[in-house]
């Protein structure tokens, strides 16, 4: 309609800057996991025959369970809290969530740098006290990926449970209670159930964010273990495989947005990102 | 100067549905016109045609001659008091007068004059530094009635206006707005759910059923000589007597009825006030008489509302309780009676 | 919110719960504390303080011109990034807000596209693309796609303001003459300012944290502080890391309790 013009317009910078800063340049990935180095699938046959592009997505699924599950696992234990704290200390509590939240990934894989190297602060202090007489290897493995990851991944998991959690009728655990329930039955036959719309949110939420990780895998893993992210940039930046490594980051993004679609049946995606209106 | 304005057959769908369906209108200069219809009858939409913000799907809207049909809403000079008045909570009492002024760029010196004046026009000069929060719901109405009139709009819009004060205030504040149309002059269009202020407030009524113009005229001929069913019974109370029509006379349950400029034949739907009803002393007669016993009573302060079963069925009297002839009682035998003109003939709406 | 809801009915949580909490709270926290000391050592590598506590890194870090033009490259990047995304992200969120058809939902979502996205792929696929483009290592060019991926935390915090705001606002304006210039300048924008900022503050958090891009598009020229960070954590694990750590933990903090105080100032 001719009087809408004006706020088309308003959308309009944001759309051209999207379409010709960040979604030409995406499309041309997926083009160049098609055309080079010749045209054809040739990059996605790959996927079936090359032992290394199977591990490294062995490699990389494997790690991301393991961090959604630890994840959920801790980020669930302090939603709860959080949900069910009083007003005051909830306060303090999100804080503790938001602060590493917002703080620079790099700094945070720094500080476990220095805390978990073999010189580090941990192994130093252990030895100090004579438990250990080795370091322990806790970094540059995938021991290390998971611990740096997990706590890049738990604020994103508290978020949307703890949101979830609030809209359950605090009331309704009191019943529960009143009717004869025990604590842990209150808790897994109506606490639990109701609040699963947030974790399987926060599942999904963690397990995408984890599948295109680069900075803490990379930092913490020492270049020994391979996540998909560190792998497409070693195939670009230094065997200049352009198309294997547009063919992975195709899959990744494929990865991600079915994932998406699935779960979205199940849960309010939209939620997850603020939807707003 | 005032302008008039008309709908010609004005259309308005939401997908299948109809929400206003070819409506006709004609609102002349400086009279005030209200659109009157139960929650959903199209009255909102209709007012937003006429503003600008939605364009009818078919139908024209004219003011004094030139159409407007497609202006946009900034471009047609109408003041509008919106439902809930949607005041800037960011700005005070005087800055929300003051914005259709600084809209067309009119000096400092020369808004601040007309800001001023437009306060005292609805005596709130002295709040003008209060934000619309502070305000309470009476003040927060004038205000918006200000800043619609402050720049001399050729036409004022209200969008119920009045409905969320309470009743007191409510005709407190009829009066004033009344009397702000006859010191303003201009034409005025507004929406009502509410049948008395429709009453008391306009100089023509328009009543909207299902999107559809039933009925349009001054109150008084309105209330008198509805045009169907449905507009008498959402203009007051009345009883409905379905009768037919045998060679010039009027039957209903056995009995005759004396009814003016009946039709010679066929069935005939008739309008009964209720207040339009007397209760008969004994020896007393009138054109019709009903004898009954009264099923219910209420009492309302000013007068007792009955209902008296008779041989046409249940009819709904009214009677004045200050030195009222007999103490209602279920039971209790009554004669019912009512002049020949007191009944009025009223076509059954279409479905 | 109905905050009053207080601790479930009289039943807190067990202290199951509680432990996995308080254990998840120090897990996030406490590595990040450990930055402080390690930040004051007297020692020559990345420890804690033996014998005293020494300001010889924050010394380091202040006269390197190396960590000082990286924080002043970051910072004016960060800027224009800001600039980017929340001039086109207010916008646009705007827009879609009054439209509200089905295309504007699709925009919107098409909008929050790089917070799901991993940068890596985009990294790449602009690699390529400003190499076309000759943005490769401009200022230009890194603001540009810095803005752009923060686009999507504008459109979040202004689309949730908005939600708050009434649409007869909009129309009482127009109504009475306004453009849609003077709407947005008069009655729009400032009921949305705090979610404007908001919005601005984690655009720039953004741009100012981003690693990844930088390291595709980057190489002589733009410098970055994460770049430098990135290669100091790399190569030599100097003690002056953990001070640049400590800065930007502070200036993070400081930026999040703006947010908070000017939320609150909103809320009541
Ligand atoms: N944007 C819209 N989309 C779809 N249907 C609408 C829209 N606006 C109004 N309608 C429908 O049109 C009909 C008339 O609405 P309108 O708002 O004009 O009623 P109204 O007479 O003002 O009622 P009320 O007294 O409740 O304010 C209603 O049934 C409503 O549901
Ligand atoms: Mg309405």
């Amino acid at each position: 309609m001719r009087r809408d013009t004006g706020w088309w317009l308003l959308i309009a910078p944001a759309f051209l800057l999207l379409t010709l800063v960040y979604i030409a340049p995406i499309a041309q990935v997926l083009a160049i996991s098609v055309m080079e180095p010749s045209p054809g699938l040739g990059n996605y046959e790959r996927l079936f025959t090359s032992e290394s592009v199977q591990r490294v997505i062995v490699t990389t699924l494997r790690i991301c369970i393991i961090t959604t599950a630890i994840a959920l696992l801790l980020g669930y234990g302090l939603a709860y809290v959080i949900a069910l704290a009083t007003e005051r200390a909830r306060r303090w509590w999100l804080l503790a969530v938001l602060v590493p939240l917002w703080i620079s990934v790099l700094v945070r894989a720094f500080a476990w740098v220095t805390l978990l190297r073999r010189q580090g602060v941990i192994n130093e202090g252990l030895i100090a006290a004579g438990v250990i007489t080795e370091p322990l290897a806790l970094v540059w493995n995938e021991t290390g990926i998971v611990i740096g990851m997990v706590h890049y991944m738990v604020p994103y998991a508290v978020l949307p449970m703890l949101a979830a959690m609030r809209e359950v009728d605090p009331r309704l655990l009191a019943a529960a209670r009143g009717m004869g329930a025990s604590r842990g039955f209150a808790f897994s036959r109506v606490f639990l159930p109701l609040s699963m719309p947030g974790v399987i949110a926060a599942g999904v939420l963690v397990f995408i964010f984890s599948l295109g990780f680069y900075i803490t895998p990379a930092l913490l893993g020492g270049g020994r273990t391979l996540m998909v992210a560190e792998w497409i940039k070693l195939q670009i930046l230094d065997l200049l495989r352009w198309g294997l490594g547009a063919m992975m980051a195709t899959v990744l993004v494929l990865a991600i947005l079915a994932t998406l679609v699935v779960f979205s049946r199940l849960v309010n995606l939209r939620r997850l990102f603020g939807g707003g209106a | 100067m005032s302008h008039a304005l008309a709908l010609h057959g004005v259309t308005k769908r939401y997908g299948n549905f109809v929400a206003v369906d070819r409506v006709s209108l004609d609102v002349a200069a400086g009279s005030f016109l209200t659109l009157l219809g139960p929650s959903g009858s199209g009255k909102t939409t209709i007012l937003m045609a006429i503003a600008g913000f939605t364009v009818p799907d078919a139908g024209r809207i004219l003011l004094d001659t030139k159409d407007i049909t497609a202006l946009p809403p900034e471009k047609r000079d109408f003041g509008m008091v919106f439902q809930g008045y949607a005041l800037f909570p960011h700005m005070t009492v005087a800055e929300n007068v003051a914005f259709p002024l600084r809209v067309r760029g009119m000096g400092r010196a020369e808004r601040e004059d007309k800001v001023r004046a437009a306060l005292d026009l609805v005596q709130l000069s002295a709040l003008g530094d209060r934000r619309p929060q502070q305000l309470s719901g009476g003040q927060q109405q004038r205000v918006a009635l200000a800043r619609a009139l402050v720049f001399d709009p050729a036409l004022l819009l209200l969008d119920e206006p009045l409905s969320a004060l309470d009743k007191k205030l409510r005709a407190e504040l009829q009066e004033e707005l009344r009397a702000l149309h006859r010191r303003v002059g201009r034409t005025f269009v507004n929406v009502t759910h509410d049948q008395d202020e429709a009453l008391s407030l306009s100089d023509q009524v328009a009543i909207l059923n299902h999107g559809k113009l039933i009925q349009t005229g001054e109150p008084a001929a309105l209330y008198e000589r509805p045009a169907t069913r449905f507009v008498a019974d959402f203009l007051g109370k009345s009883n409905f007597l379905e009768a037919t029509a045998e060679g010039g006379v009027l039957h209903l349950g056995g009995l005759d009825l004396a009814q003016a400029d009946a039709p010679a034949s066929g069935p005939v739907l008739l309008s009964l006030r209720p207040e339009k009803i007397a209760l008969l002393a004994d020896g007393e007669t009138a054109a019709n008489v009903a004898p009954g016993k009264i099923l219910s009573w209420s009492y309302l302060g000013a007068g007792y509302s009955l209902v008296v079963d008779t041989p046409m069925g249940p009819l709904r009297a009214s009677l004045p309780s200050w030195r009222a002839p007999i103490a209602p009682a279920e039971g209790l035998a009554v004669r019912l009676g009512w002049a020949a003109d007191a009944a009025v003939a009223v076509a059954e709406d279409p479905a | 919110m109905n905050g009053g809801h207080g601790p479930g009915g009289g039943h807190g949580p067990g202290p199951f719960a509680r432990g996995i909490a308080w254990a998840t709270a120090l897990y996030l926290l406490l590595p990040l504390s450990i930055v402080l000391p390690v930040s004051l050592t007297d020692q020559r590598f990345l420890s804690l303080p033996k014998h005293d506590i020494s300001w010889q890194y924050y010394h380091n870090l202040f006269t390197s011109p190396l960590w000082l033009d990286a924080m002043a490259q970051s910072f004016w990047i960060a800027c224009a990034a800001t600039a980017i995304a929340v001039i086109c992200g207010t916008l646009c969120a705007i827009g879609c807000w009054r439209l509200a058809r089905r295309s504007t939902e699709v925009i919107r979502a098409l909008m929050l596209l790089p917070l799901i996205i991993p940068s890596i792929v985009y990294a790449i696929g602009l690699y390529r693309y400003f190499a076309w483009a000759g943005l490769l290592d401009t200022f230009l060019g890194v603001a540009l796609a810095h803005g752009v991926t923060g686009i999507p935390y504008v459109i979040v915090t202004v689309s949730t303001a908005l939600a708050a705001f009434d649409p007869r606002l909009e129309q009482a304006s127009r109504g009475m003459g306004a453009s849609l210039r003077q709407t947005l300048a008069w009655v729009i924008l400032p009921r949305i300012m705090p979610g404007i900022v908001s919005g601005g503050i984690f655009a720039f958090i953004h741009s100012w944290d981003e690693l990844l891009i930088v390291l595709f598009i980057a190489s002589r020229n733009v410098y970055t502080l994460p770049r430098r960070i990135w290669n100091g954590i790399n190569e030599n694990l100097d003690p002056t890391m953990a001070a640049v750590a400590v800065l930007l933990i502070g200036m993070t903090l400081a930026l999040l309790l703006l947010d908070m105080a000017l939320r609150r100032r909103r809320e009541g």
